[in-house]
């Protein structure tokens, strides 16, 4: 079964050009997660929704050549390499100061190992699914590593924005402890995976399911506000959200054909 | 930690890699046509079925771990975990196909019947002569169900598997757990792409890929390892 029907829309930005501003903008809401901890989540988790934003793009560009298995698959296969890959880099960092006694300046590295071992595994699953196991699509070993590499970042961003920083003595028990890091997975990995899902077709255009990947990314963004209890940030991501989603509901209705009026269905059959 | 402490972990999950992607091909998996009755399975996709058992057989483990009076590092409770695992993903699968096949029966109104074999392997009763012509089978005929309860039990050993050598190297049960969640997620995905969509267990001609997946499995497992034993030493 094949997911791509019309192949390939035009793209309306070059995906690497969304993926390198992607993991940019999510780096650096990390660190301002970190440095200002009072706008965490008003900062941190919007710059963090550009990560879902980018791997939603990335999903749109494989999975337009038909997986076989459904998007949500790659969905979860992304954030399943990011989590490890997320926690990896902080405990990775943690093991040097503490087991070899490097500087603890290090620590502030945390977000750049995550970027490392992502990108690591990520090529190395894509690898394994060209070669033993024989997926026949052309771009799949670089897809998977800007997957594994925007889920690793959208759920450090997300945890770091509720936690209020990547510092080991913060996220462990700020975000990691507590199970936040499970909403995490599953609320990023909705926004990754869902707006192909739902826009993918014949008639798919890049506009339409990059407006509703950034309401995805709001909406993922709202979900940790309200989890933290934090007004202003929920206030601002809902009406920013609500503004992404009148646009793709506008697109929408640009991009359908006209309905000029629903006939009635007979009363009964004769 | 000293050397042996960390390679018995390291060995557990790899192998658990490997058993998780070989228990998905054993799990009857419909896809779209399945819930529509016209593919014998179940109908929806291999990772959420697989999450689902996956992760039921993850929580059963994880139970009986967080008991008081339970060592991990004692075989004979090491085997009592693996084995809740595996029961706790036959119950949730069990019941998933059971719950399926009372709808495909009774509501939808379908003969359960294999398309992959002439005769049900099990039962011996012909299957050719009841599949509406147009579809592969329907329903969940009784080899495919024995098939996805042997699929159940091997992937919540896999599960329970790789929670227990998480917790073996020291890990929290929260970072255990959250991490067994993402590994399963990848070697489940890993084995959906090896079968390509759709199975209906162990007698279906795509069940002789399962080599592939498994190879694939362990060395994304054995990279994973290396990673999860590194980073046992920063806790």
């Amino acid at each position: 079964m094949s997911h791509g029907g019309g192949g390939h829309a035009a793209e309306l930005y070059p995906e690497n050009q969304i993926i390198a501003l992607g993991t940019l903008l999510a780096i650096l809401g990390m660190y301002i997660s970190q440095f200002f901890p009072q706008v965490s989540m008003l900062l941190g988790g919007l710059l963090a929704s550009a990560a879902t934003v980018a791997g939603a793009n990335t999903t749109r560009k494989v999975a337009a050549y038909g997986l076989g298995t459904g998007v949500p698959s790659i969905g979860m296969l992304s954030l399943g390499m990011g989590i490890i890959a997320a926690v990896a880099g902080i405990f990775l960092v943690n093991a040097l100061v503490k087991h070899f006694h490097v500087d603890p300046i290090v620590l502030y590295f945390i977000p750049i190992v995550g970027t490392i071992i992502a990108v690591i595994l990520g090529y190395v699953v894509g690898r394994l699914t060209v070669n033993p196991i024989g997926m026949k699509i052309p771009i799949m070993v670089e897809s998977m590593t800007k997957l594994s590499l925007m889920g690793a970042l959208s759920i450090l961003g997300f945890c770091s924005a509720y936690a209020g920083g990547f510092l080991p003595e913060i996220i462990i028990p700020g975000a990691i402890k507590n199970g936040v890091m499970a909403l995490a997975f599953i609320a990023a990995g909705m926004a990754i995976l869902h707006p192909f899902n739902a826009c993918l077709g014949p008639d798919e255009s890049h506009k339409r399911t990059l407006l509703l990947a950034v309401a995805c990314g709001f909406l993922t963004w709202f979900i940790f506000a309200v989890a933290r209890l934090e007004v202003i940030s929920t206030v601002v991501s809902l009406v920013l959200w609500a503004l992404a989603y009148r646009e793709f509901i506008k697109q929408s209705l640009k991009d359908a054909c006209a309905v000029y009026y629903t006939p009635e269905l007979p009363k009964r059959e004769t | 930690m000293d050397f042996l402490s960390m390679l018995i972990p390291f060995v557990e999950i790899t192998l658990a890699g490997a058993i998780i992607n070989a228990s998905v091909h054993f799990v009857p998996v419909g896809g779209a046509p399945a819930a529509m009755a016209t593919s014998t399975g179940i109908g929806t996709g291999t990772t959420q079925l697989a999450a689902g058992a996956g992760f039921t057989g993850l929580m059963a483990a994880a139970t009986i771990a967080a008991q008081s009076g339970v060592d991990i590092f004692n075989p004979l409770h090491w085997a009592i975990i693996l084995l809740s695992g595996a029961v706790g993903s036959m119950i949730m699968l069990g019941l998933t196909m059971l719950m399926g096949q009372l709808i495909y029966v009774f509501g939808v109104g379908v003969v359960p019947a294999a398309d992959k074999c002439e005769r049900d392997p099990i039962t011996g009763d012909y299957q050719k002569p009841y599949i509406t012509p147009g579809t592969t089978g329907h329903g969940v005929p009784t080899v495919c169900f024995i098939s996805g309860l042997i699929g159940a039990a091997l992937g919540g050993i896999g599960g329970a598997l790789a929670y227990v050598a998480l917790i073996q190297l020291g890990f929290s049960p929260e970072v255990a757990g959250i991490i067994a969640v993402g590994f399963f997620f990848m070697n489940a995905v890993l084995a959906s792409y090896n079968i390509g969509g759709t199975i209906e267990g162990f007698h279906d001609p795509k069940f002789k890929k399962i080599p592939n997946g498994i190879i694939a499995s362990f060395i994304a497992s054995l990279l994973t390892g290396v990673i999860v034993v590194l980073m046992a030493l920063g806790i």
